[in-house]
C-alpha cells in the first residue's frame, strides 16, 4: 500500500503535534494544521486520502469544517475525534457524510485502523467511479 | 454509487443480465464495495452489542459509574447503530429507510433524557441568612437552609451572615464558560481510575480558582459583607463554608467532602469563594459522587459566609448514638479551641455522653489534647501546642454539655430525625450553632456473636482496644497510607491504615475493605462517609501504623474492637455484604431510563411477521434487525444475480454431508471453476478452522435415547411445521459459508437443528470476534432449552458470554487475539455437529454428566492438538 495522505486538524498543539509524529512513524504522510480555515485552504491546493477533524476547535468547528470540505473534496474520507460525548454532535457528523467518529481518549491503534479502512473505502469509492465513467 | 448499484439490481431484462457476465471487472469492483460496507456493518454491528453488554453490567448497581461513561456510551452507541442503518442502505439501495425514522425516535428519547437539566432557582446572588428558612434549599444549598430554619425559626444563636446562591455559582459558571471545559476534562479522563482522577480534580480546581468573578457578583457578595459588618460592629472576619446543592440530602452526606475557609479577611473574600467552589472537584468529592451516582451539573455551589466565632471551645454533638439505634443518649465531642480538630477527626478529644431522660452526664471521657486551633487576630487560623493541666482537662462544664444536649435535642425534636451539630463556645460563654445536619443511624444487627471467640485462638489476635467507627468485620491486606503519594498505589480490596482518619482519605473508601486508624473519633468525616459506605472502621490504635505491615492480611472486627491475624472465617460469615450505593441515585435512574430505549430485545424471529423496521423499538432491535438484513442481502446477492463467477459452489470433502460455499472477496485461493470448490482452495482463516472443529471427531451418532425422549422428537416432528425440512421457509435450508479470508458465517441445519456461526479473525485482535447461536431441536420446548444451557455452560468454560433465551442460545466472544479464535472457532465446529441430538437425552442427569465429561475431554483434545 503506498503511503496514505492525511490532514490531521486539532487546536491544540501538543496533541497534535504528538499524534502526528506518531503517525509519520506508522509511514502516514501527515500534514497538520490548527484550524478548520487553514484545513479548508490546504484541501484547495493538495488532495488528500483522509482528513481526522477534532469536533471542538474555536472559530470553524469540526462539524462546519466537515460541511466544507465534503463540498470541495467530496471522495476525502473524514474522522471526527471529540473530547465531550454528545449523541448530537456524533449523529450529526455521520449524517454530513464522516466516515467514523472517534471519542477521546483513544489509543493510537484504534485511529491507525479507522485510518487505514476509510482509506480503503477511498479506494474502492474511485474504483467504483473510474468503472462508472467507462460504461 | 446508488445508481450504479441500482442498474446491477435491474434485473428482468436479459441484456442486462448478459452484462454481467461480460463486465466481470465492474462486478467484481462492486462485489467489493458491498463487502467493504458489509464488514464495516459487522464492525459496527459488534462494536454496539459490545456497548449493550457494558451497560448491562452496570444495570445491578453494583459498581459505580459517572454520567460521562452514559454520555459516552450512548454516544458511542447511536453513532454505531447510525452507521449499521448506513451500511444496511448502501447494500440494499435504500429499502431500508424507514430504519432512520425508526432510529431518530429512539434516539431523541435518549437525547431527552440526558439533557434534562434543572435550572437555578431565584434571582438573588446573595441572601442574608436573617430571610433564610429550610424551604430555600434549592436557592442556598441545604447546609445553609437548616441553618437559617435553626436561625428564624428556632430561635437559636448562630453567627450572623448570608449565602452566596446557586443563582451566583452559575453566573460565575457561565461567565467563565467553565461547565464546557470542565465537562471536556471529565469526559477524556477514565475517572473511574484514582490516579486520572487526581490529575483530573488538580486541573479542575485550578481552572476554577484562576476564573474571574463577574464585577456584578463580586459587587453583590461585598455589599452584604459591609451589610454584616454594620450589623455586628466593625472589625471582623468571616468564614466561607459550602453549602452544595443535594449536600445533607436523603442519604448522602458529602461530610467533609468540600472545603472551608475560616477567619478570611474582607480582601480575600473573594479568593476563598474561588477555592470553596473548586473544591467541588476536590477528589474526595469527585469520587464521593462516582460512587455515589451523584450527577456532576445537580450540584451547585453554594456558599455559607459567616462572622468568624473565635471559640473557646467547640466540638461536635451527635442527638443519638449514630452505631446503636436503641441508645438515644446524647453525645458530645469537645476540644479546646475551634472545633476543628473534631470535624478532622485529628488529635484527642473530650467525650460528654448525656442521658436523654434526665439529662444527667453518664459518661465523660477526657482526652489528653495536645494542641488547639485558634484564630490569628488579623486573619487565618494556627495550631497551638497545649501542655499541662490545660491539655487534660475538661473542655466543657457539666453545664454545658447538659446546654449542648438540651440544644441538639430541640433541633432533632424540630426536623424529627437525629442530627449532626457543629458549635462553638465563645469567649463570653455564648454558644453558637455552627451547622446541623441529619445524623444517619446505622443498625448493628444482632450483637450476640454465638461461638465467635471459641474458634478463634490467641494467637491470632494482634491488636485489641480502639473506638468503632463503622461497624463490621472484614478481612483485606494491609495498606499504610501517610501520604498524598501513597493513594496512588492504593490496591482494591486493602485494609486502609493510616495514623489521622483525615477527610481527605475519604476517596480510598470505595475500594477499601476497612479502615484502622491510630487517632480519631467517631464523630469525624471519615467516620461518616464510612458508616455510609458500610466500610467496617475501627479508630483510636496507638501505634498502628507501626505493628501492621504492608501486605499482610487482616481481619478487622470493629464492632469487637479487634483485629486478627489471617482471615478469621467465623467472624466474616456474620458480616452483611456491600450495599448497592448506585441503587436509587440519579445517575442510576438516568441509566436505567435510557437502557428502556437500547437493550431490550423485541425482535426476536426472523420469520415473524412482526420482524420489521416499524416495530424496532430500541437500538438493540434495529441492531438485530439490520443485522439479519445484511446477511441476507449479502447472500441474495451471490444468488439472485446470476453471477456465475461468485455464485455459491459445493464443497468437496470425503464428508458425507453438503456444504455451499459463497466467495465474498478474498476467501479462495485460486478462482474456483465449474460447480465445486475444493477444500485446499479455502483461505478463509475462520472457516478453515470451524471446519478443523467440525471434522476433528467423527460422529458416532445420535446418544442412546429412551423412549419418552424419542416420542417427544416424533410427536414434535409431526406437529411443528417450521420444523419440517420440506417447508421452504428461509436461505437456511442447505448448509452455507460465506466467506472472505479473515470472515466466515456458517449458516447450517442439520435435521432439526439450526446454528448461526460468524466469526471475524485477523491479526487486529480488537475487531476480532466469534457470535453462535443455537436454536431449534426436535425434543419437546423443555428438553430444548435445557440443551440450549447445557452447551451454553460449555461455551462459558472456554471464555463465551453467553445468554440463553427460552430454546435458544446466544453466545459472543471478541476482542482477543487470532490464535485464541480459532481454537474458539474449534470448539464450536465440535459443538455444530456433535450436540445436535443432545436434547433428546437431556431430561436424564445420568446421561447429560458423561456427554458432558466426554464433550470436554474431547474439546480439550481438539485444543491440545491445535497446539502440538
Amino acid at each position: 500500500m503506498e503511503s496514505i495522505r492525511l490532514l490531521l486538524v486539532d487546536d491544540e498543539e501538543d496533541f497534535r503535534t504528538t499524534l502526528a509524529s506518531r503517525l509519520k512513524r506508522r509511514n502516514i504522510d501527515v500534514t497538520d494544521v490548527g484550524s478548520g480555515n487553514e484545513a479548508i485552504e490546504l484541501i484547495r491546493e493538495r488532495s488528500f486520502d483522509v482528513a481526522v477533524l477534532d469536533i471542538k476547535m474555536p472559530g470553524m468547528d469540526g462539524i462546519e469544517t466537515l460541511k466544507h470540505l465534503k463540498k470541495i473534496a467530496p471522495l476525502v474520507e473524514v474522522i471526527l475525534l471529540t473530547g465531550h460525548g454528545s449523541v448530537e454532535a456524533g449523529i450529526e457528523g455521520m449524517r454530513l457524510g464522516a466516515y467514523d467518529y472517534l471519542m477521546k481518549p483513544y489509543n493510537v491503534k484504534d485511529l491507525l485502523l479507522k485510518v487505514e479502512d476509510a482509506y480503503r473505502r477511498k479506494l474502492l469509492e474511485e474504483s467504483q467511479q473510474r468503472t462508472q465513467q467507462r460504461t | 454509487m446508488f445508481s450504479f448499484l441500482k442498474k446491477i439490481f435491474f434485473r428482468g431484462d436479459p441484456t442486462q443480465r448478459q452484462r454481467f457476465v461480460f463486465n466481470v471487472e465492474e462486478l467484481r469492483s462492486t462485489f467489493k464495495a458491498r463487502y467493504h460496507s458489509f464488514k464495516l456493518l459487522l464492525n459496527a454491528n459488534n462494536k454496539a452489542l459490545e456497548i449493550m453488554a457494558d451497560i448491562e453490567q452496570f444495570l445491578p448497581g453494583e459498581r459505580p459509574f459517572g454520567m460521562s461513561f452514559i454520555r459516552a456510551s450512548c454516544t458511542a452507541l447511536s453513532v454505531n447503530v447510525f452507521r449499521i442503518i448506513q451500511n444496511l442502505n448502501e447494500l440494499a439501495p435504500d429499502k431500508y429507510r424507514e430504519l432512520y425514522g425508526r432510529f431518530r425516535d429512539i434516539e431523541g428519547s435518549i437525547n431527552q433524557i440526558l439533557s434534562r437539566r434543572r435550572l437555578p432557582k431565584g434571582d438573588r446572588l446573595v441572601i442574608s441568612l436573617r430571610e433564610i428558612n429550610g424551604e430555600m434549599a434549592d436557592e442556598t444549598g441545604n447546609k445553609m437552609a437548616g441553618l437559617g430554619e435553626v436561625k428564624n425559626r428556632l430561635r437559636i444563636s448562630t453567627p450572623e451572615g448570608f449565602v452566596i446562591t446557586a443563582l451566583a455559582y452559575q453566573r460565575f459558571f457561565t461567565h467563565n464558560d467553565l461547565q464546557t471545559e470542565i465537562d471536556r476534562r471529565l469526559q477524556s479522563s477514565s475517572a473511574e481510575q484514582i490516579d486520572h482522577l487526581y490529575a483530573l480534580s488538580a486541573g479542575i480546581q485550578q481552572l476554577i480558582i484562576r476564573s474571574d468573578i463577574p464585577p456584578d457578583l463580586e459587587q453583590a457578595i461585598m455589599e452584604a459583607y459591609r451589610d454584616l459588618e454594620r450589623q455586628v460592629g466593625g472589625g471582623i472576619t468571616v468564614s466561607l463554608r459550602s453549602s452544595a446543592l443535594a449536600e445533607d440530602s436523603a442519604g448522602t452526606s458529602f461530610a467533609g467532602q468540600y472545603r472551608s475557609e475560616l477567619n478570611v479577611s474582607a480582601e480575600n473574600i473573594m479568593q476563598a469563594y474561588r477555592e470553596v467552589v473548586a473544591s467541588k472537584y476536590s477528589l474526595p468529592a469527585m469520587a464521593y459522587r462516582l460512587n455515589r451516582g451523584i450527577r456532576d451539573e445537580d450540584i451547585d455551589m453554594c456558599v455559607g459566609c459567616m462572622v468568624m466565632i473565635d471559640a473557646l471551645a467547640g466540638g461536635v454533638t451527635y442527638s443519638r448514638n449514630p452505631l446503636d439505634m436503641r441508645d438515644g443518649s446524647i453525645s458530645i465531642n469537645s476540644v479546646w479551641g475551634l472545633p476543628k480538630s473534631v470535624v478532622d477527626g485529628s488529635g484527642a478529644s473530650d467525650l460528654f455522653v448525656v442521658s436523654r431522660d434526665n439529662m444527667d452526664v453518664i459518661k465523660k471521657e477526657i482526652g489528653n489534647k495536645e494542641y488547639k486551633f485558634v484564630c490569628y487576630p488579623e486573619e487565618g487560623v494556627c495550631r497551638l501546642d497545649m501542655a499541662g493541666e490545660k491539655a487534660s482537662s475538661p473542655s466543657l462544664t457539666d453545664d454545658q454539655a447538659q446546654e449542648l444536649a438540651r440544644i441538639a435535642m430541640k433541633i432533632e425534636e424540630y426536623y424529627g430525625f437525629p442530627q449532626d451539630i457543629e458549635w462553638g463556645i465563645s469567649h463570653d460563654d455564648s454558644i453558637y450553632i455552627l451547622q446541623s445536619r441529619p445524623l444517619k443511624q446505622f443498625d448493628t444487627g444482632e450483637k450476640d456473636f454465638e461461638g465467635a471467640k471459641e474458634p478463634l485462638n490467641g494467637e491470632s489476635l494482634i491488636i485489641s482496644g480502639g473506638i468503632t467507627a463503622s461497624a463490621g468485620v472484614s478481612c483485606g491486606p494491609v495498606f499504610i497510607v501517610k501520604r498524598d503519594m501513597d493513594t496512588l498505589q492504593f490496591p482494591e480490596g486493602a485494609v486502609l491504615v493510616t495514623p489521622s482518619p483525615l477527610p481527605r482519605w475519604a476517596a480510598l473508601l470505595s475500594r477499601a475493605q476497612a479502615v484502622v486508624t491510630e487517632e480519631g473519633s467517631f464523630a469525624g468525616h471519615l467516620a461518616t462517609v464510612a458508616r455510609e459506605f458500610n466500610v467496617p472502621a475501627l479508630f483510636g490504635i496507638p501505634g498502628a501504623t507501626d505493628k501492621l505491615r504492608n501486605g499482610d492480611l487482616i481481619t478487622v472486627d470493629a464492632e469487637g474492637r479487634k483485629i486478627y491475624k489471617g482471615r478469621v472465617e467465623a467472624l466474616l460469615v456474620q458480616s452483611g455484604h456491600k450495599k448497592r450505593f448506585m441503587e436509587g441515585s440519579p445517575v442510576y435512574g438516568i441509566l436505567k431510563e435510557v437502557s428502556r430505549y437500547i437493550v431490550p430485545l423485541n425482535l426476536l424471529d426472523p420469520d415473524a411477521p412482526d420482524f420489521k423496521p416499524q416495530k424496532c423499538r430500541t437500538l438493540h432491535d434495529i441492531t438485530r434487525f439490520s443485522h439479519e438484513k445484511a446477511v441476507w442481502e449479502m447472500f441474495s446477492f451471490g444468488k439472485e444475480h446470476h453471477f456465475s463467477e461468485r455464485a455459491s459452489k459445493q464443497l468437496l470433502t470425503d464428508v458425507p454431508m453438503q456444504f455451499w460455499v459463497i466467495d465474498l472477496d478474498d476467501g479462495f485461493r485460486d478462482e474456483a471453476k465449474g460447480k465445486h470448490v475444493k477444500l485446499e482452495n479455502i483461505s478463509s482463516v475462520p472457516m478453515l478452522a470451524l471446519w478443523e472443529g467440525m471434522t476433528a471427531i467423527p460422529w458416532r451418532g445420535p446418544p442412546p435415547v429412551n423412549a419418552k425422549g424419542f416420542l417427544s422428537v416424533l410427536h414434535e416432528a409431526t406437529t411443528n411445521p417450521a420444523l419440517d425440512p420440506s417447508t421452504r421457509s428461509s436461505y437456511a435450508i442447505r448448509n452455507y459459508f460465506m466467506i472472505s479470508k479473515n470472515f466466515c458465517s456458517l449458516h447450517s441445519r442439520f435435521g432439526f437443528h439450526f446454528s448461526i456461526v460468524e466469526a471475524l479473525v485477523s491479526e487486529r485482535a480488537i475487531e476480532n470476534y466469534i457470535s453462535f447461536q443455537f436454536k431449534g431441536g426436535a425434543a419437546d420446548y423443555q428438553r430444548k432449552a435445557r440443551r440450549a444451557f447445557f452447551v451454553g455452560r460449555i461455551l462459558e468454560e472456554f471464555g463465551f458470554r453467553i445468554e440463553v433465551k427460552e430454546d435458544a442460545l446466544f453466545s459472543r466472544v471478541e476482542g482477543v487475539e487470532e490464535g485464541f479464535m480459532k481454537e474458539r472457532l474449534r470448539i464450536i465446529g465440535y459443538l455444530i455437529i456433535h450436540t445436535r441430538q443432545l436434547d433428546m437425552i437431556m431430561l436424564d442427569d445420568a446421561s447429560i454428566s458423561s456427554q458432558k465429561e466426554k464433550i470436554m475431554n474431547d474439546l480439550y483434545s481438539i485444543i491440545k492438538d491445535s497446539r502440538g
